[in-house]
């Protein structure tokens, strides 16, 4: 598969995480900058204007929502992937809210991760497991402001969320529900929409959690 | 000062300096109105209506210019500060005579308000205890005279120990109000400190502990690590780890690091919702630990993944892998594993168990309790 090369900036305080990230990722992502504070990569991201910025939940100064919160403005084509061992709800949604088009945990391999950079980058979701339980529990039941096509999860996109939970990938949901790959994405994209603007009790108090509203 | 410096009392003045450019004599009007947020004219105009006081106005312009810094300017020399205070004290003592205010209320009044001010934190370069021993000394001394000046009135008599007791609320409070501070953040300090030995503790007695056993045995590097990630998860994040005594996601996250454990495998677990471990959530939470096995044991895959979702009356819990698979119905009868420990468990509690593998595409294992 041919692919274009994609320029990464990759933001983690710890050198060892940063160095085993260089060493795993495909010949297809090259990484052209790298941070390890919020005071650092707010310059860098906006001097290099990379595809893709791999971001770690946590930073010394401040969450990785305050990059993505100073860079969006003035670079609206950079896309952020969050990074965490964090399993806090507060902490994943956050970054989701301020803007970031997914989320993997760290144990992640060096070609999923891969694979994630390209999937941000050409404008798609990243959901992992665990996030996809996230969301599955933010949007359980019927609230009564629900009336807002935001706040509630189709039971499509439901059934896609639980294949995710499920340790599934993209192309294995596809091939289960009969689906082409690109509909599938399409569903995860749409779910990350609701999940950044909708006003659901759960995704505002994660939210604010991390002063972010 | 750097002890004190953050707990300055309610009475120090935000940094005024005198208005170099828009001044009309000085800038002493200006650079107060422009601290106080007010019109300059309004300044001017009380300064102005001082100096029919006796003079006082002007004897206190004079001051507050002794004493404010020129623009940008560090604080003035001490000597010029007590000048220029001495200079703002008279003027007040000239103002309250011209509000015909009598010597015997003025003078003790004076006193006590230098000693507050002393006790405020400017303390003239003496250091913080002559300065308190100083302000102490003003204030009774202010008292006395105050009360040796009025005994003789009837009047007198009964206006002495509600003056006293307001001059001893001014003094005191301030002074009471920065020892709760400092006790509050004493309080502070101590708990930070406390927290610090316990997180250092629980550091030691988990994270050097493993560090030091894979150091003997690095072949048992992965399974002790993973271990002493599942303890430090559960620590820092309660609220995702054990919520109550035995619910069924707390089951289903025990036999996951069991399976770890035996089988040095990772067993991620999403969990979305809960429910109370009753006896069917008992056997369900049995054959998923078998599922886990037999994904650990058989997939030749170090990574099962794990989805128990819990809630809506039904509850589903979903063991994957995305190894080598089987064909379900080639598999010897006697495998008790699948048939037994998984299928009938499920089924004795009215649960269904189904099972999706194929040579080469991974096993799916879906158990669903209504």
């Amino acid at each position: 598969m041919s692919r274009p090369l994609r320029r990464v900036v990759l933001v983690d305080d710890h050198d060892l995480f940063r160095a085993g990230v260089r060493a795993g990722l495909g010949k297809t992502v090259e990484i052209v900058g790298e941070a390890g504070s919020v005071a650092d990569a707010v310059p860098l991201i906006k001097g290099v204007d990379p595809d893709v910025v791999l971001l770690d939940v946590h930073l010394p100064d401040g969450g990785g929502h305050a990059v993505i919160m100073q860079v969006a403005q003035e670079r609206p084509g950079v896309k952020f992937l969050a990074l965490s061992v964090s399993d806090a709800a507060e902490d994943v949604i956050a970054v989701i809210r301020a803007g970031a088009r997914g989320y993997v945990t760290k144990a992640i391999s060096g070609q999923e991760l891969t694979e994630a950079v390209h999937r941000v980058a050409d404008g798609d979701a990243v959901f992992s497991p665990r996030l996809a339980g996230f969301v599955l529990d933010a949007f359980r039941g019927g609230e009564p402001a629900a009336d807002s096509e935001l706040d509630q999860l189709t039971p499509r996109e439901r059934e896609v969320l639980q294949l995710i939970a499920r340790g599934y990938r993209y192309k294995e949901i596809a091939a289960r529900l009969h689906l082409s790959t690109r509909t599938v994405e399409s569903h995860v994209s749409a779910v990350l929409r609701k999940l950044q603007l909708s006003s659901r009790h759960e995704l505002t108090r994660w939210a604010a959690e991390r002063r972010l509203i | 000062m750097s002890s004190f410096g953050p707990l300055r009392l309610p009475l120090a003045l935000p940094r005024v300096e005198r208005a170099g450019d828009d001044g009309v004599v000085a800038g002493v009007c200006a650079g107060i109105a422009r601290a106080l947020d007010v019109d300059p004219t309004f300044v001017r105009l009380v300064f102005a209506m001082l100096a029919f006081a006796s003079g006082a106005g002007i004897v206190a312009y004079t001051g507050v210019w002794a004493i404010l810094p020129a623009p940008g300017d560090a604080p003035p020399k001490r000597a010029r500060l007590i000048a220029g205070t001495l200079l703002v004290v008279w003027a007040a003592i000239l103002a309250l005579r011209g509000l015909g205010l009598s010597d015997s209320l003025v003078w003790p009044l004076a006193l006590v308000a230098a000693g507050v001010v002393l006790l405020s934190g400017r303390t003239f370069g003496l250091d913080e205890k002559r300065a308190r021993l100083a302000a102490l000394s003003l204030i009774v001394v202010g008292a006395v005279v105050f009360i040796g000046n009025n005994t003789r009135g009837t009047a007198s008599t009964l206006l002495a120990p509600g003056a006293v007791a307001v001059a001893m609320l001014l003094v005191l409070g301030p002074w009471a109000w920065r020892l709760a501070r400092e006790r509050e953040a004493e309080r502070a300090a101590r708990i930070r400190t406390e927290e610090r030995a316990d997180f250092a503790a629980r550091v030691h007695d988990s994270v050097l502990q493993t560090l030091t056993l894979i150091q003997k045995d690095p072949a048992d590097a992965r399974r002790l690590a993973r271990r002493q990630e599942r303890e430090l998860r559960a620590w820092l994040y309660p609220d995702r780890a054990a919520t109550a005594e035995g619910t069924l996601a707390d089951a289903v996250e025990t036999a996951a690091a069991e399976i770890e454990e035996l089988h040095g495998v990772r067993v991620e677990v999403v969990r979305t919702g809960d429910a109370p471990l009753d006896e069917r959530g008992q056997a369900l939470v049995l054959a998923a630990r078998e599922a886990m096995a037999n994904a650990a044991r058989h997939s030749g895959v170090d990574e099962v993944s794990v989805f128990l979702d819990a809630g809506d009356g039904a509850i589903s819990l979903y063991v994957r892998d995305r190894g080598s698979g089987f064909d379900p119905d080639a598999v010897a009868a006697d495998r008790r594993g699948l048939a037994e420990s998984i299928r009938g468990r499920m089924e004795r509690v009215n649960g269904t168990a189904r099972i999706v593998s194929a040579p080469g595409q991974g096993t799916d294992v879906e158990l669903e309790l209504r």
